[in-house]
């Protein structure tokens, strides 16, 4: 890849040219979702259409501090608590799975594999009754713990699936070396491989996070009271209710973006890899 | 309390009992089959067998939550259990009945339909779009890289989110989309794009494909960077063209990399969800209901779960059936 000729001065510029027209048309509902929380009503009802918002209006966001029964910011934070709970248990879990998966070839082990493939093409459509009963009965459903539970399993066999390729890159040699320095095999993964396989572990965080995040369908199900559920299910509430009013709902969008766009900003590299190495090698 | 007091003087008679039973049981493993016993105990730790304990705690979460889910959802769905009955009270069996209605029911059909429409167009789109964009963020200009990069955010995005701001371009009053046909004076008026039939679901095809693009841009992208930079050269040497080189090389060799982009995009598309309740609910009159949400409706907005269940293992069915193709394409270059 690396010795292909780059592109000279005048193709260079004709392609970059291009790639910033695909990048504007493509990022165009994002780049309109985020000036029309910062117009005014009067101004998105304007017509023609304004393309920047010429009276910067940030009331939308500032009505919701002051309470109200759509507080974002109280819904963001049950979306941030519910993901992290999902995030946590998905790598709790997936990382020492993982590595017994790439490492060890104990009996079922291709059975397990198989099944961790499946859950992955498993439509929320499926679990959402049996899990709304079960979490009945577990006295969980309307809390946190619900969508937790539930969104954890998003996460768990996309970690999997992902971190069994980093752990199996690793050779055995550097294992049996920490053997021989006195480690078992828990206390060789534990400060042997996780270190090493720790750009996997993010990766795996990263996308059980995002998992959870988007999530609609277990949070809507799951949590009944507006003040638990996670924030895209504020969002569709909200829609349901004040169906016009667009300057709150798109502020309501770009906040539910922000994290996301956190992520995307400081941990680029990541996402590539996650999006690639899940899909592709299984 | 007369209970209670019965059971104390009853338990160490249990205990002795017990006692007993665990002595012989515990002289038979060792005199009868002692050796056979413990050889089976050494064998249960052997090196190998260690690594089902790393994965056990994950299986038995996923057993619990997913396939306990599964089992139980076939179950419902060969019953009668509605509002009245699903927590606690007596479930009919009436095997079949669900699934017989099912293919009686218009919606269903309709729905059924729908799925395979709707996923037929996303992937056809996205597909194409994605595969252009891959070769043209394939050429080493300056900018390749980064935009390539940004291009992945709306993968990223809530669905939530997305068809929020879909509803919003394809609004009938303020809407972009209205506004630019109506400059280009393709339309005399408004459409009504969400609240007509047949532009409801070209609304929602197009923002899946916006979701679409950039998954299938970066696994085509990274299937190119594996073939061999030496093929073009010599193809090139031969006198190749463009167009052969294309269909001679890079299709060919990108055959696993294609197969697994489309198996996965029709996992995904098929089965819709977020998107669709969002943007539409299933409306105008049912018209895009996907199997996904029409599933929803019966089970939590009309309270017939055992025919929700039905609806939603017809899906399974489907995407398990798709899958077997997926697992194969997957586990053919495995190890072992």
């Amino acid at each position: 890849m690396d010795e292909e000729k780059k592109l000279n001065g005048r193709k260079n510029m004709v392609f970059s040219i291009i790639s910033i027209v695909i990048l504007c048309i493509l990022l165009f509902p994002l780049y309109w979702a985020l000036i029309t929380s910062l117009k005014t009503e009067q101004e998105i009802f304007q017509n023609p259409p304004t393309f920047y918002p010429h009276i910067l209006n940030l009331k939308s966001y500032a009505a919701q501090v002051e309470t109200g029964d759509f507080n974002m910011f109280r819904s963001f934070g049950n979306s941030f608590v519910i993901s992290i709970g999902a995030t946590v248990i998905a790598v709790l879990l997936a990382v020492p799975a993982s590595y017994g998966i790439a490492k060890y070839h104990f009996k079922g082990r291709k059975l397990m594999l198989l099944s961790f493939l499946v859950t992955q093409m498993l439509p929320v459509s499926v679990l959402l009754t049996p899990m709304f009963i079960m979490f009945k009965n577990m006295h969980v459903y309307n809390t946190w713990i619900a969508a937790v539970l539930a969104d954890a399993t998003i996460g768990i066999p996309f970690s999997v699936l992902i971190l069994k390729n980093y752990f199996a890159s690793i050779p055995k040699d550097l294992e049996e070396a920490a053997y021989l320095d006195g480690c078992n095999k828990f206390t060789a993964f534990l400060r042997i491989l996780i270190p090493i396989a720790k750009p996997g572990v993010i990766v795996c965080a990263i996308f059980s996070f995002l998992y959870a995040w988007g999530d609609l369908a277990y949070g809507m199900t799951f949590i009944l009271d507006q003040e638990r559920r996670p924030i895209t299910a504020g969002i569709f509430n909200f829609m349901g209710q004040y169906g016009t009013k667009w300057s709150y709902l798109t502020a309501f969008a770009v906040v539910t973006i922000i994290p996301v766009a956190l992520i995307f900003i400081f941990m680029q590299k990541y996402i590539v890899s996650g999006m690639t190495s899940g899909a592709v090698k299984g | 309390m007369f209970c209670a007091a019965a059971l104390f003087s009853i338990m160490p008679a249990v205990k002795y009992a017990a006692g007993g039973w665990y002595k012989v049981a515990h002289g038979a493993c060792y005199t009868l089959k002692g050796e056979a016993f413990m050889k089976k105990i050494k064998k249960m730790f052997r090196y190998e067998n260690v690594g089902m304990l790393f994965v056990l705690p994950a299986f038995v979460y996923m057993l619990v939550f997913v396939g306990y889910p599964i089992i139980r959802n076939i179950i419902l769905s060969f019953q009668d259990v509605n509002a009245g009955n699903l927590v606690r009270g007596t479930k009919n069996f009436i095997l079949f009945d669900n699934y017989l209605e099912l293919f009686q029911d218009d919606v269903f059909r309709t729905s059924l339909f729908n799925t395979l429409r709707y996923t037929v167009m996303c992937l056809v789109f996205q597909f194409v779009i994605g595969f252009i964009l891959a070769l043209f963020f394939s050429k080493r200009f300056t900018l390749a890289k980064p935009v390539r990069g940004i291009l992945l955010v709306p993968w990223m995005i809530p669905v939530t989110v997305t068809a929020l701001m879909f509803k919003l371009l394809f609004a009938t009053d303020i809407g972009v989309i209205n506004y630019i046909l109506r400059s280009l004076h393709l339309t005399g008026k408004n459409i009504e794009w969400l609240t007509t039939p047949g532009t409801a679901m070209f609304a929602l095809v197009c923002a899946n494909i916006w979701i679409g693009i950039p998954f299938n841009m970066i696994l085509i992208s990274t299937g190119l960077t594996t073939i061999p930079k030496e093929l073009y050269e010599s193809a090139s040497i031969d006198g190749a063209n463009r167009i052969q080189t294309f269909f001679s090389i890079t299709l060919p060799l990108l055959k696993p990399t294609i197969e697994s982009v489309l198996i996965l995009g029709f996992i995904y598309t098929f089965k819709v969800y977020d998107l669709v309740y969002v943007m539409t609910s299933g409306g105008p009159v049912n018209s895009t209901h996907m199997l996904s949400t029409y599933s929803y409706k019966l089970s939590f907005e009309m309270f017939k779960y055992s025919k929700g269940s039905a609806v939603a293992n017809v899906l399974l069915v489907i995407l398990m059936i798709v899958g077997i193709f997926y697992i194969k394409a997957t586990t053919a270059g495995e190890e072992e």
